[in-house]
């Protein structure tokens, strides 16, 4: 197992570990504080995305609340802690789980966009419902917090280099150019 | 025609002028392969996608971002939705929410939903039209490969998919308690979210000779 220290791109380790690391501390404000701020007909609600998410259950809407939970609560978690093994192997040097991880780093590229989701959501029944007394809408800082765990969540993917589970420092490699 | 990107070649000991093609995942270096239409080339190391030969074929990608980019500007500025609730109607556009966002203090998130659903396609689709007329016309630039590989960062956070799946979503459950009328606006938007998704898959993958 190659030291760390074999590898010129030891930069970019750090780099992904501490964005994962950020997104994982704003985690908790954005889990914590509500996100949205419901009127209707009188009965007024303020939603953290985990009780935004029981009420679309109770009322029923279970389909919904399942798709806002694998975007909002699901996929985050599980790109931090996909992030932290690979961070984690990569340290180690290359290994016999390269090929996994690297199908891994993949799935986090695809699926990291979807968690924007939930903030499309709260922009978009904010600016829609607006009645007045009889039904409004309106965000809560807590969805900037949340925006905040996605970005950081895939600046830190993509500045993870996944050439480096293969103990190929990424400034040897010969790269396509143009002719 | 169709747009070339092209690979240091080196010869072969057939003395035959044969192409890399590199993993970006794995740094694996590979020839490049000949494809058939639908067939995928994938990394013999690591099994990641290296590029994908399409059905529709590179013109067609240059099509979808063209009609793409024709669909801009009706699905910013057709009415997106309308709300009907106790009698009163509202007219809601692409933008309506960003507009709340604002005035509700939260600029930088205002400023980020803007970039994800609306700038971000909007400039990936014109950059994929001039790449697109530059290689046809032969204008050969420095700044187009540079541009060629910076566009793959606008197209990460192009995402005009993830807020029609949102609307989709917030018109369920809001259909019970307010009547809702999906405008032209939507339906432009929806077909520039599947423009800039085919333009873009089939630029990003569809790049062998």
């Amino acid at each position: 197992m190659k030291p760390l220290k074999s590898f010129s791109n030891s930069a970019n380790i750090t780099l992904a570990a501490s964005l994962a690391l950020a997104a994982a501390i704003m985690l908790i404000p954005a889990n914590m504080l509500p996100i949205i701020y419901t009127q209707n007909a009188g009965r007024i609600r303020t939603d953290t995305i985990f009780s935004g998410i029981v009420g679309l259950c109770r009322q029923g809407w279970w389909s919904l609340g399942v798709i806002v939970f694998i975007a909002s609560i699901f996929i985050p978690i599980f790109k931090l802690a996909s992030l932290a093994w690979l961070i984690f192997a990569a340290r180690q040097g290359p290994g016999a789980h390269a090929r996994r991880l690297t199908r891994l780093y993949v799935v986090l590229s695809v699926i990291g966009r979807w968690s924007m989701l939930d903030v499309f959501l709260v922009a978009f029944l904010s600016g829609v419902v607006q009645f007045g007394v009889f039904a409004k809408v309106e965000p809560r800082s807590g969805i900037i917090a949340f925006a905040a765990v996605v970005v950081l969540t895939v600046l830190a993917n993509e500045a993870f280099d996944p050439r480096i589970l293969w103990g190929s420092p990424a400034s040897n490699t010969p790269q396509p150019s143009s002719k | 025609m169709s747009p070339k990107i092209h690979y240091e070649s080196t010869d072969d000991e057939w003395g035959a002028q044969v192409n890399h093609l590199v993993c970006r995942k794995c740094g694996h270096e590979h020839r490049s392969p000949l494809l058939c239409r639908g067939e995928t080339a994938r990394c013999m190391r690591c099994d990641s996608v290296l590029a994908k030969k399409g059905w529709f074929g590179r013109d067609a990608t240059f099509a979808f971002a063209v009609t793409g980019l024709l669909l801009v500007l009706p699905s910013f500025l057709l009415p997106f939705i309308t709300v009907r609730k106790l009698g009163s109607i509202q007219v809601s556009f692409l933008f309506t929410g960003v507009r709340t966002l604002w005035a509700d203090g939260m600029h930088g998130l205002a400023v980020w939903v803007l970039l994800c659903g609306g700038l971000a396609p909007m400039l990936l689709l014109m950059t994929l039209v001039g790449l697109f007329v530059s290689d046809w016309r032969g204008w050969k630039s420095v700044h187009a490969q540079r541009l060629a590989q910076a566009v793959r960062v606008v197209a990460y956070w192009s995402i005009p998919e993830v807020q029609v799946l949102a609307v989709l979503i917030a018109l369920a459950k809001m259909g019970h308690v307010v009547q809702v009328v999906l405008g032209p606006g939507f339906w432009c938007y929806a077909a520039l979210a599947m423009m800039t998704m085919l333009a873009w898959r089939g630029f990003d993958l569809d790049c062998l000779p």
